[in-house]
């Protein structure tokens, strides 16, 4: 551990003041460039457990009729190498690189909220022990990355290895939402006032495009999670016959997938995008291009995801409509590989580490693009989907730009974190022993695939040509792990004895590089004057500037309060989570079912109860404007007559519950009694959280906190708790008066 | 009949729809004179009158929910953007009070529209009745203008700044097409007008049902996926658009620069 810290002050990662007690700096921190490190440095833990683990899925392959693992086992690696590989290591890396990167580029000191930052990066670790804990609790998940229904359900999975894959990904879920809530906030309010959002380097302004769609897409799997963990643990039975589907499972499993892919897909853009400029030595080729189909790619990933689902028998129709849809996306993207494309041409390219792996990047890239746009097309998706060549293509997506990307950013990113560079001759090694890996492991799986190897099993009969193209594809990812442990390597031997890197190193042009390697605790000691989307070049070369870009008059946006746009995206991360569970409710309850139903309900009762609830929204409303005008005590008045209806409104829930339990109905009844609890359940469980904070904000109050400054607490906690009342007008009409109106 | 004929064939006069066309034609005549604008108006009146005189009216009209889906993008979506895009650029659409004027109200109106005449209820009710289908499609249009007032105002300053009006897009295209999804996966039938035609009275039915293949359930599932897909690439359109504008916007620097 000393030798370690020592090192760490040699390469100024610490002052010596700190090393003293380094470990519980690092362990305490809020620093949001500590926080990156610590991601990424988690990261590369689990990639070498994920790596480890796709050794010994390709052992198991390498010869035909393999029993060096065995079913069981290989469904075990088989799903947590995709879990890992997804949760733990892609999005905890770019969340790493968007931490570190993103609050220098805009020329902020930290994120919007460091101790929420802090918090989202531990619940990774926590998520990952709760992965890997259940090898010692009776067996790893085998049901895939996907965990399709009914196999990921108790009948068929009785160990609870499930389970814990499902609390994990809640657990991993929740963090991504926290850091992606904390990125909208950070790059919408803590911009310097120079950094319009139109001058927002392009990885910045990926990364906020980017967490829009996490906040949408990662609240879909958490409550598809929660519905699992309701069928497990209290013998409901929404994704199991009778009455149950397993296609929904797959319907909200993709809706939350497929966006998934661009969710990891969307920073590496970001990288590439950063990265080819500065090595081309010309600007970002059609920046506005770059920016726009950024958006238009977020767009389209959130409404396409049928087409993950082409085989199970959606019927003719739905199929055509999302053959077309999904092909359009390759519009967007194919912009974006001109504009790369462009931009290098004609340019002084430099072929140092960095830029290597991102044209290798774009070069894979494409490719998975056209594999890509023929799975697109139903009739050859048929053919295709359940074989080796859909593994090619995600895996060229996943590997050949994701992977490929981040190492681009962590050769291009690691001096600025450092101080040191690293070794460019390491560099070329891990390079390319990796491209040289990677296309030796992937491009023949293509021609597997075609040749009929279906995925997603242990073995494989030794059927013409399949053993020496599986042999092929396990020597590369040999090759593969090789580049892994040269480039840990590079990292621990740059940081002890690395050249010195000084501030600048490639030259680049945004604001990271205007600031000492490693930044000082504060980020900036001075921000260099800012007209352009390239503040650098704008100093180094005065006798011709950038292009101003500017804005009409006032700024972009005006910088909101950051506390109300962190509540903002959280609501529409909740609405996300809400939306699934009241249209699993509709879907429920469109074909009656035997037992209990919503006419068991009391209407004029829970009516009552309502406006009570409702009624707090307009007392909270008089609240605010009460602290408004100053006076405290109709605020506090206000506040506290909220929290009295909002209890009595759980008081009138707990009492529905009430009759509903004592008459027999529980949890797994039927679906109507599931889809109740579950919906008016978790509504309830947000208005006891909104009670907490509003007893939290009237404790501030009464102790005289809003007298001596204006808090932005009330307006913050009283948005969260309108959305709460309004979530109540929505389920109140789905599930009392809709069966009403029929 | 046979398609062919009844394609050919089945144009009405639109009923109320084409002296209030003319009307709307001669006030923008005497309002604003000759322009070029003029052509976005023939455009918008033209859709208007595919929409409620060609023979899509006459399959939305107790034959096929994805036709009545169809007239619906039409009227809510395609006729109030042509009609705003028709007004000279100096025209204030400012409502008064202003707090009608805001995007919730113009996001409200827009997806409102949509989810309120799929109720089940209303959607058979303005199937039955001949001035609850006038007053929908009156409804359409005017909730139409006020969503797409927030993006197509004809003047700048009454419109909202292009981040704003793209998240405002980007969550009308989602509440829709969670409208979309119900629509396609519901297996109940949403307006039963359309699961039991009561009487066939052009002959259509065979070729609907045998020729096209359009059972009841999968024209609902059509009417969805109109809502879903081709809506949503509407609204993504716009949102290009948006961005197109916001990135076009003149050079000029921010207060307190130097330029």
């Amino acid at each position: 551990m000393n030798e370690l810290a020592a090192t760490l002050a040699r390469a100024r990662a610490v002052t010596p003041l700190q090393r003293e007690h380094w470990a519980m700096s690092w362990l305490a921190t809020v620093d949001h460039k500590r926080i990156g490190i610590l991601y990424l440095l988690t990261s590369l833990v689990f990639f070498v457990v994920g790596g480890v683990e796709a050794m010994l899925i390709r052992v198991q392959l390498a010869v035909p009729d393999s029993h060096f693992l065995g079913p069981d086992t290989y469904n075990m690696v088989f799903t947590m190498h995709g879990t890992t590989m997804i949760f733990l290591v892609a999005m905890p890396a770019l969340f790493g690189l968007a931490n570190y990167v993103v609050p220098l580029q805009i020329g902020a000191s930290d994120m919007a909220f460091p101790r929420l930052n802090a918090f989202s990066f531990w619940l990774v670790p926590c998520g990952g022990l709760l992965l890997h804990f259940s090898f010692l609790a009776g067996g790893a998940p085998a049901i895939g990355w996907f965990a399709y229904a009914p196999l990921n359900e108790m009948p068929y999975s009785s160990s609870p290895g499930v389970d814990y894959w499902a609390l994990a990904l809640l657990v991993l879920g929740i963090g991504s939402v926290g850091t992606s809530i904390n990125l909208i906030a950070t790059v919408l309010t803590q911009r310097t006032a120079a950094m319009t959002l139109r001058r927002l380097p392009l990885f910045a302004w990926m990364i906020l495009v980017n967490s829009f769609l996490v906040i949408l897409a990662l609240p879909v799997l958490n409550a598809a999670l929660v519905m699992l963990l309701i069928d497990r643990r209290l013998d409901a039975h929404f994704f199991l016959p009778p009455g149950g589907s397993p296609i929904l499972w797959q319907h909200i499993f993709w809706a939350f997938g497929h966006p998934e892919v661009y969710i990891v897909a969307i920073p590496a853009f970001g990288i590439l995008s950063e990265v080819i400029p500065v090595f081309a030595r010309k600007p970002i080729f059609g920046y506005e291009f770059v920016a726009g189909s950024t958006v238009a790619i977020a767009f389209l990933s959130v409404l396409v995801w049928a087409h993950h689902m082409f085989t199970v028998g959606l019927g003719h129709t739905v199929e055509l409509f999302f053959v077309a849809s999904t092909m359009l996306i390759a519009i967007p993207t194919g912009v974006k590989v001109l504009a790369w494309c462009a931009t290098m041409v004609g340019g002084r390219i430099r072929l140092d580490t960095p830029m290597l792996f991102c044209i290798a990047a774009l070069v894979q890239f494409l490719l998975a693009g056209l594999t890509g746009v023929s799975l697109a097309s139903a009739a050859l998706d048929w053919q295709t989907k359940n074989s080796y060549y859909l593994v090619a293509h995600f895996h060229f997506v996943f590997v050949g730009l994701i992977v490929f990307a981040i190492l681009g950013a962590l050769h291009y990113w690691f001096p600025k974190m450092s101080g040191r560079m690293l070794s460019e001759r390491l560099g070329k090694w891990t390079f390319w022993l990796m491209a040289i890996g990677f296309n030796l492991t992937f491009v023949i799986q293509h021609f597997l695939g075609l040749a009929g190897m279906p995925r997603r099993v242990y073995t494989y009969a030794d059927l013409p040509g399949w053993g020496w193209m599986n042999l092929v594809s396990t020597v590369g990812a040999f090759v593969m792990a090789a580049a892994a442990l040269v480039f840990v390597w590079n990292l621990l031997a740059s940081l002890r004895d690395g050249e010195p890197a000084g501030d600048n190193p490639w030259q680049a042009w945004t604001l990271e590089w205007a600031t000492p390697s490693p930044p000082p605790v504060e980020n900036f000691r001075a921000l260099p004057p800012i007209r352009s989307r390239r503040p650098l070049w704008d100093i180094a070369h005065p006798d011709r500037p950038d292009p101003v870009v500017g804005t009409k008059g006032a700024p972009d946006i005006v910088a909101p309060e950051k506390n109300a746009t962190g509540v903002a995206a959280f609501i529409v991360s909740e609405s996300a989570f809400f939306a699934v569970l009241v249209l699993a409710y509709l879907y429920y309850q469109a074909t009656p079912q035997p037992g209990p139903s919503a006419h068991d309900l009391n209407l004029p009762k829970t009516g009552g109860f309502s406006l009570c609830l409702f009624a707090s929204s307009f007392t909270l409303w008089r609240a605010e404007a009460g602290e408004r005008r100053g006076r405290r005590r109709a605020m506090a008045g206000w506040l506290a007559l909220t929290i009295l209806l909002g209890g009595v409104f759980l008081v009138g829930q707990g009492m529905e519950y009430g009759t509903l339990l004592h008459g027999g109905v529980r949890v797994g009844s039927n679906l109507f009694a599931t889809t109740f609890f579950t919906l008016t359940g978790f509504h309830g469980l947000h208005v006891c959280a909104g009670l907490v904070a509003l007893l939290v904000v009237l404790g501030l109050a009464l102790a005289g906190d809003f007298a001596r400054r204006p808090s932005p607490a009330l307006r913050a906690v009283g948005l969260y708790w309108h959305f709460v009342d309004a979530v109540w007008l929505v389920v109140f009409a789905t599930v009392y008066l809709l069966p009403h109106l029929r | 009949m046979t398609m062919g004929r009844f394609l050919i064939s089945d144009w009405s006069w639109g009923g109320a729809a084409l002296p209030l066309s003319a009307a709307a034609l001669a006030w923008y005549l005497a309002a604003f004179g000759p322009r070029r604008r003029l052509g976005y108006l023939a455009a918008a009146l033209v859709v208007i009158f595919i929409a409620l005189a060609s023979p899509l009216n006459a399959l939305a009209d107790g034959y096929l929910f994805s036709a009545h889906m169809l007239q619906h993008l039409l009227l809510l979506l395609i006729a109030p953007a042509l009609l705003l895009f028709s007004l000279p650029r100096s025209l204030s659409l400012a409502l008064r009070p202003r707090c009608f004027g805001g995007p919730a109200v113009g996001w409200i109106a827009g997806v409102g529209a949509m989810w309120l005449w799929h109720v089940p209820a209303l959607c058979d009710a303005a199937a039955a009745s001949r001035p609850i289908h006038g007053l929908q499609t009156v409804s359409l249009l005017g909730l139409g203008v006020l969503f797409w007032r927030q993006i197509l105002a004809p003047r700048e300053a009454e419109r909202l700044p292009p981040p704003g009006a793209v998240l405002y897009l980007f969550a009308a295209c989602v509440a829709c097409s969670v409208l979309g999804i119900i629509l396609t996966f519901s297996p109940v039938t949403v307006c039963s007008a359309y699961a039991l035609p009561p009487v066939d009275r052009l002959g259509l039915l065979p070729a609907l049902r045998a020729g096209w293949g359009l059972t009841p359930e999968r024209d609902q599932q059509v009417g969805g996926l109109l809502m879903w897909v081709p809506m949503c690439l509407v609204y993504l359109g716009a949102i290009t658009a948006q961005i197109a504008r916001w990135f076009a916007e003149p050079a000029c620097p921010a207060p307190g620069e130097t330029p």
